[in-house]
């Protein structure tokens, strides 16, 4: 597409958060958030931009929500259910089993590896019949709606780098998160809201990993594509609310009056960003309207908080952020992101990870029944995973046992989006510590969650540094098996 | 044949030849390179580990080499139809086309028909310009000569004429001066200043107000700042709970490194290898910062090497990305797809930054305590200070000789038994509800209930008057953890405040807060010394401790008191100890309080021993050998004791102590071995090499050491292709608003075509004659008649030029983050103008960090700063990678996890809402209406022109006038009626409201000032 195509694209689109001026990103920007404008220029040169022509295929899903358990959930307890453990209880983790692999920092000196059968119940459910902790029981009665995938894999063995690893595809820091890849991709359907929105759960759990900005940050991509916070506390967006008090008439008022400068500007400079930055003044004030809208849940029938739990009332809950994450969801909102953390359980593994699925497991189920019964799980992806495994020896003694890091395997959830429900997919050996079928790897993920968006994650490129980056870096497969 | 190559706008921003001459005939550099590398590079170029076929296409000999099929040659030059490229690009066979389907390239038809051409022209191949060092370049001839000032100007105005464009009118002096204060010190013009320019009618006033600005200490801030985001300088350490670290003395090091305007050859070496320079002085020692401000991990449980190996690998990416524009980590695992760059030479450049006696996990070490530059001489007070220490000390130090032994005698005959008198403690109460009980010595112990947090009150009375100092005896006992001084199962405890209340007991309405002048302890754990505990803040972990877990002993602190206290028929004494830290569980075991009314001067902890007193009484000729021998060796132990205090008060008082230890780099005595990582992986480790630089470069100087000194003289030699383009492309992108050649991070084969490659050489060139003078290059840039054109651009021009590659037109950008922020402190008057020194901490609404990261002992909340500290440049907030300030990641500064060449510059909803609502420009407002009120004279008209005019640099034309005056007029008849409303809008911010001011007149005033704080004119270059 030749510049002046280009600037004209720019300023005949709404959008929500501007564009660019550096130029590299407005080109991609321009194209997806009026694919239809851009593909009647007939550009072909997806070299520069790896958004021509996309979503590449017809999508399955339209929408993103991912709910990131951060620190790392133990598959053994929740969904990996193995039965034998029972009788390896206490007794030494073989070495034909742990092949002397890498072990973090944390169990690299212990002598003994003792394996530790989780103390909490299975059950089967659902007509799928699929295994699962009595410590999720709302979950539980949705396994015919989610795939369970038990052959996850990923490189890293410490939080930092596994958690970015899975939100940028790279333990490092530098790439774009996933969420910031489809707002560059895919654009804004929504002229009123960003496309990648983060909400942030309320810790309890004292050794809780931290996070980091840079997950849900744009990496190389331009700044305007990192994920939005809505915060549960303050002001949902922030500086949303005018801290003088002023009334919203006043407020018009002044921006009436700022509109009018720009606009003497404007007319006298010629510079397009002006008028950019006119409608970006507009579409503030009219977010001073419909974030509060959007955040205030007193809206809600009773039958909600039945179905979410009363804890949907209290914001910053994981509840209350499921339940947040419907409404962003009904508004076209593109990648909803759910970080709830305090997973890590290296030691008294057994007092809280009940906790932790108290917190989270209402929600969750809720949140799946929810979209279904509005239509809207078809076509609106949820996953639900940490960011690797935990280990089948206790880290200490088997008495107070705790589990350390795996990366060798653990287990994520999908559901709607054009995932099969009721199905589990890949497995891991007796001892749930390495896989014996289908593993799926980080990048795997990854590929299938932009497939599901209808993006090829081999095409959804950005230069940087004269080479062209993925998501996915070089590598990465759809896992077609799990798609309908 | 005719054909158009390549749509003309394209063609346009592609790039003007090379030699300015002949435009139509093909280019490999320019033309024919991209199209290679990349589309058949990646299968056919350099890296023969993915090369397919035995093709390479990189090179003249590859091909036209006989192919491995023995199907003919890929390229025929001269002869297009012979050439099975040709043939293999033009398919319409799936499985023959090349670029192969699945692949996800395509050439265009232009692409095809320029491949087509240039082998038909012979197929002549060039190596990559920017690794063809810089040559003078000859002045271009134009028509409009009249029109160039410096050596820029041809160049630019060569490419205009050939396009068929004419350069702008130059901009009006009020444009231009607020263009050249944004560009040289990041702030804009004052008052003053604009009318200084617009009064002199001098021949050089332009040059001569650049120059004043060049001359302004912001000029080293400004440009300090931008190098912060190469160095991806921050104050905290950026991996998991991201703690903070302390690299502001070296931040101080570059402002004034620019401020001196350090030669860029020199600024190079002191950074890249000051440590190695011959006798190595402190200062260059601390440039090297530079290469360990990489983030650095505290993760538990990873594996060392892994991170000791990614610290090795930032630093030569970033060393190689801000000297050379290259980006070598492209061949970290493989060799370079597209660039000549082995991916063994990437470990022989790696291996100049693998020397460091560091490690992965807490690797902050080596560092070193080192003067800021910036750090002004001692006063004269400190001086004489320091000086009647040091006399005590040689006092001190002095033999102990008979004389001597008499006046201590004499001295310890004469002494109270012990100098404190034992308060006995009357109420005594825990907040935390641990049990205090009463002991036989005064002293009590803390039992029971063990809380997080407690202070202990107590109360005592005295009928003492001019008390001097308090003394609290922290004692062991059996009955404490580990029989140790404190509550924790470690025997620590934190003391986070002492305090004391003095009543009057004949008047309790008489009483007052006892203020410490000083403490001091005999023994103070490292970071938490007795002066925590009376330096008003709990904050943090601030507070005394004493290393409780391997000492477990007593320990004793003195607080002085700033002047003696005690009231005329009994005092009340009401204490508090605190103990607030975050470490659970930290309280003092068993305390005892006293006071004396001595001179502190001469107070010392420990009464003197019974024996001691003895002998002392007795005459020197009655004391038996031993005695006399024991006697001696206490006066020495108690002026060894001396000695060491005044050297503990002379050494805090050394301008060393008073900076925090810094990371510096340093090369270990016995060189690491560098391999080769298999894919990049710390533990793959294939051949050992040597360090070296790329062969496509210039080689090292012969005799030049093979290490990081080395490097950096290759570095700066001047028949380096790359170092001085890639320096002066980023002036140009500063001033300009984007680089000669565009990917100024990408100076390889990848990066863009210069848009005047000429010019680029040409000040390349004149950088490396001047001695690498930045303030002369940055001179020329500004003084040039390129950079004084007016921004204004037809439609025409806009369709043409969208980007201003061409510079037909000024450049006009908006600013960048944190000259937004100083703007607005600085036109409301609340700039605080002090250079340099630890970052700050400006408002930020609550919770930003703990929402992220909440684990007590290793997180921290954010706590706002006060006073001076609010109104600091941005340059100088707490840089936390993790969770950005708001106020810099709206307006899209980098989170410095890694070395940022170009800020993205976006525009949106989310910069509205901050510099509408944001406090601190909300109180910029309130004061810059203040000011419009106070210096602007009595008229509407008048205070709404000084106040554009602070924010503009022009004033406001009657239409504009206009707006303001109703919206000003609206607003103050809304705030007569409703004077809470008004109340309400003068109440954000810290800094005092001006009383004096009508509230209603001040909030209508106010509502303009934000009305000007957001004009898009405000927050963008023009």
């Amino acid at each position: 597409m030749d510049p002046v195509t280009q600037s004209k694209l720019i300023e005949n689109r709404r959008q929500f958060f501007g564009r660019s001026t550096t130029g590299i990103g407005s080109l991609a920007l321009a194209s997806l958030l009026n694919p239809g404008l851009f593909a009647a220029t007939g550009n072909n040169d997806k070299s520069q931009n790896g958004l021509a022509g996309s979503p590449h295929f017809a999508p399955r899903a339209k929408r993103v929500i991912y709910l990131l358990q951060s620190g790392a959930p133990s598959q053994m307890e929740l969904l990996d259910y193995k039965p034998t453990l029972k009788d390896r209880h206490g007794q030494e983790l073989p070495e034909t089993i742990r092949q002397g692999q890498r072990l973090t920092g944390m169990t690299s000196g212990q002598k003994s590896f003792p394996i530790v059968n989780p103390p909490f119940k299975f059950q089967q459910h659902g007509e799928s019949g699929t295994w699962i902790s009595d410590l999720l029981p709302h979950t539980a009665k949705v396994v015919d709606d989610i795939c369970v995938i038990k052959s996850m894999h990923t490189e890293a063995i410490n939080h930092d780098p596994a958690i970015t690893f899975f939100q940028s595809g790279h333990q490092q820091p530098g790439r774009p998160s996933i969420g910031s890849w489809f707002s560059y991709g895919l654009g804004s359907e929504n002229a009123d809201l960003p496309a990648f929105v983060v909400l942030l759960s309320k810790n309890t759990f004292y050794q809780a990993q931290p996070i980091y900005s840079r997950l849900w940050g744009s990496g190389f991509l331009p700044s305007n594509h990192q994920g939005v916070k809505f915060r549960s506390q303050g002001d949902p967006v922030l500086y949303l609310k005018d801290p003088t008090g002023t009334d919203r008439a006043s407020r018009r008022q002044m921006l009436d009056s700022l509109a009018q400068m720009n606009q003497i500007r404007a007319t006298e400079i010629g510079d397009p960003e002006i008028q950019t930055r006119i409608k970006a003044y507009e579409m503030a004030y009219r977010m001073q309207m419909s974030v509060p809208e959007l955040a205030d849940v007193s809206d809600e029938p009773q039958s909600t908080f039945d179905l979410y739990g009363e804890d949907a009332r209290t914001p910053g809950s994981h509840a209350a952020n499921c339940l947040l994450a419907r409404r962003l969801a009904e508004r076209d909102v593109r990648f909803i992101q759910i970080f709830h953390r305090g997973w890590d359980h290296h030691s008294s593994l057994a007092k809280h990870i009940p906790v932790l699925c108290k917190e989270t497991d209402q929600g969750t189920a809720a949140l799946i029944t929810d979209l279904k019964q509005r239509g809207m799980l078809d076509d609106t992806l949820v996953i639900w995973g940490g960011e690797f495994g935990r280990t089948v020896y206790s880290q200490g003694g088997i008495g107070n046992y705790g589990r350390d890091h795996h990366p060798r395997c653990f287990s994520v959830f999908f559901a709607g989006g054009g995932v099969q429900g009721g199905i589990s997919y890949g497995k891991t050996d007796e001892f749930c510590y390495n896989i014996v079928e289908n593993p799926v790897h980080v990048h795997d993920f990854h590929a299938t969650i932009l497939h599901a968006m209808g993006v090829d994650h081999e095409r959804l490129t950005y230069r940087f540094q004269g080479r062209d980056f993925r998501l996915t870096d070089v590598h990465g497969k759809v896992v077609k098996d799990i798609l309908i | 044949m005719r054909i158009t190559l390549i749509p003309i706008m394209i063609a346009a921003l592609a790039g003007p030849p090379l030699r300015a001459d002949d435009d139509t005939s093909l280019q490999f550099n320019r033309d024919v390179r991209p199209i290679l590398a990349n589309n058949c590079y990646p299968c056919h170029g350099f890296d023969q580990t993915t090369r397919e076929a035995g093709l390479r296409l990189d090179t003249a000999e590859g091909a036209v080499a006989e192919l491995e099929s023995g199907s003919g040659r890929a390229i025929v030059p001269g002869q297009a139809d012979e050439s099975i490229l040709i043939a293999r690009i033009l398919s319409t066979d799936e499985d023959e086309r090349m670029p192969p389907v699945d692949s996800g390239k395509n050439l265009s038809e232009s692409q095809r028909e320029t491949l087509r051409k240039w082998i038909s022209q012979g197929a002549p191949y060039e190596q990559h310009w920017a690794f063809v060092p810089p040559q003078r370049q000859p002045r271009p001839k134009v028509v409009n000569d009249a029109w160039t000032r410096n050596l820029v100007d041809p160049f630019i105005l060569a490419r205009l004429e050939n396009e068929g464009l004419q350069p702008a009118v130059e901009a009006d002096r009020r444009t231009l001066i607020r263009r050249v204060a944004f560009d040289t010190t990041g702030l804009p013009p004052t008052r003053d200043e604009i009318q200084q320019f617009l009064q002199d009618m001098s021949q050089d006033a332009y040059e001569k107000m650049v120059d004043r600005y060049l001359a302004s200490d912001r000029y080293g801030e400004h440009m300090a700042r931008q190098w912060l985001d190469l160095a991806r300088y921050a104050d905290t350490s950026g991996y998991q709970y991201d703690q903070e670290r302390t690299m502001w003395v070296w931040r101080d090091w570059v402002i004034h490194a620019y401020n001196q305007n350090m030669p860029f050859d020199e600024f190079t070496l002191q950074q890249l290898a000051g440590d190695l320079l011959p006798d190595p002085q402190p200062q260059q020692i601390l440039a090297t910062g530079f290469n360990r401000n990489h983030p650095i991990t505290i993760e538990g449980g990873v594996i060392d090497e892994e991170y000791r190996t990614e610290y090795v690998i930032d630093r030569l990416n970033t060393t190689a990305t801000v000297w050379m524009g290259l980006t070598v980590g492209c061949a970290r695992c493989h060799d370079h797809k597209f660039d000549p760059l082995s991916q063994k030479e990437f470990y022989q450049l790696s291996a100049f930054f693998n020397q460091l006696p560091e490690r992965g996990l807490n690797g902050f070490d080596p560092k070193q305590r080192i003067v800021s530059p910036l750090a002004q001489p001692h006063d004269a007070a400190t001086l004489a200070k320091i000086k009647a220490l040091k006399e005590a000390l040689a006092v001190a130090q002095r033999p102990v000789d008979d004389q001597a032994l008499a006046g201590w005698t004499e001295s310890i005959r004469t002494a109270p038994a012990s100098q404190w008198d034992v308060l006995t403690p009357l109420q005594m109460k825990s907040t935390g509800g641990s049990q205090l009980t009463q002991q036989p010595d005064q002293s009590f112990i803390a039992g029971g209930a063990n809380p997080q947090k407690d202070t202990y009150e107590i109360n005592s009375t005295s009928q003492e008057t001019g008390i001097t100092a308090v003394q609290l005896e922290c004692l062991t006992d059996p009955s404490l953890p580990g029989g140790g001084p404190g509550r924790h199962s470690n025997s620590n405890f934190v003391l986070s405040e002492f305090e004391l209340v003095a009543v009057s007991i004949k008047d309790p309405a008489n009483r007052k807060s006892i203020k410490f002048s000083r403490a001091r302890a005999d023994y103070s754990q490292a970071n938490y010394h007795i002066n925590n505990a009376i330096d008003g803040s709990v904050a943090g972990n601030n507070g005394w401790a004493v290393d409780g877990p391997t000492r477990k002993q007593s320990a004793t602190a003195m607080f002085v008191a700033a002047e003696p206290f005690g009231y005329d028929g009994g005092t009340e004494l009401q204490f508090r100890l605190r103990h607030e830290a975050s470490f659970a569980t930290h309280g003092i075991g068993r305390p005892r309080l006293s006071i004396t009314r001595k001179n502190p001067a001469q107070l010392a902890f420990e009464p003197t021993p019974e024996a001691i007193r003895r002998i002392a009484t007795m005459e020197p000729a009655e004391r038996s050998a031993g005695e006399t021998a024991e006697f001696k060796a206490f006066i020495q132990k108690e002026l060894a004791a001396q000695a060491k205090r005044l050297q503990a008060e002379i050494s805090q008082l050394n301008p060393t102590n008073q900076y925090p230890p810094t990371m510096i780099m340093q090369d270990m005595p016995t060189p690491r071995a560098t391999h080769v990582l298999e894919l990049g992986q710390y533990d793959r480790r294939g051949e050992a090499v040597p360090a070296g630089v790329p062969d496509v470069l210039n080689p090292m100087a012969s005799g030049s050491p093979q290490n990081r000194l080395g490097f950096a003289q290759w570095l700066v030699d001047p028949a380096h292709p790359l170092t001085a383009r890639v320096a002066v492309n980023r002036y140009w992108q500063q001033i300009f608003g984007t680089g000669i050649v565009k990917t100024a991070e990408d100076f390889g084969t990848q990066g863009e075509w210069p848009t005047h490659p000429a010019l680029l050489d040409e000040l390349a060139r004149e950088f490396i004659e001047s001695d690498w003078n930045v303030k002369s290059m940055l001179r020329l840039l500004l003084t040039s008649a390129t950079y004084r054109q007016s921004a204004n651009l037809s439609e025409s021009l806009r369709e043409r030029d969208p980007e201003n590659r061409l510079l037909a037109r000024g450049p006009r950008y908006r600013l960048d983050a944190e000259e937004i922020r100083d703007q607005a402190l600085a036109v409301s008057g609340l700039l605080v103008d002090k250079v340099g020194g630890p970052s700050v901490y400006p408002y930020q609404p609550a919770g930003l960090w703990l929402e992220l990261n909440n684990r007590p002992g290793l997180s921290k909340e954010y706590k706002p700063g006060q006073g001076n500290a609010l109104y600091r440049r941005g340059m100088y907030t707490f840089w936390k990678r993790t969770v950005l300030s708001p106020m810099l990641r709206t307006f899209d500064a980098p989170g410095r996890e890694f070395c940022t060449v170009r800020r993205s510059r976006t525009n949106t909803p989310l910069q509205a809402l901050l510099l509408l609502q944001g406090p601190q420009f909300v109180e910029a407002a309130r004061q810059l209406s203040a000011r419009m009120m106070i210096e602007g004279g009595e008229s509407p008209e008048s205070r709404i022109s000084l106040g554009f005019e602070l924010v503009t640099a022009r004033q406001p034309n009657p239409q504009e006038l206009k707006i303001m005056t109703q919206l000003y007029q609206e607003r103050l008849r809304q705030f007569q009626q409703n004077q809470e409303t008004a109340l309400n809008m003068l109440n954000v911010g810290e800094s005092p409201r001006d009383t004096r001011l009508d509230v209603a007149e001040h909030a209508a005033w106010m509502a303009v000032a934000r009305l000007l704080l957001n004009l898009d004119e405000t927050i963008n270059k023009g």
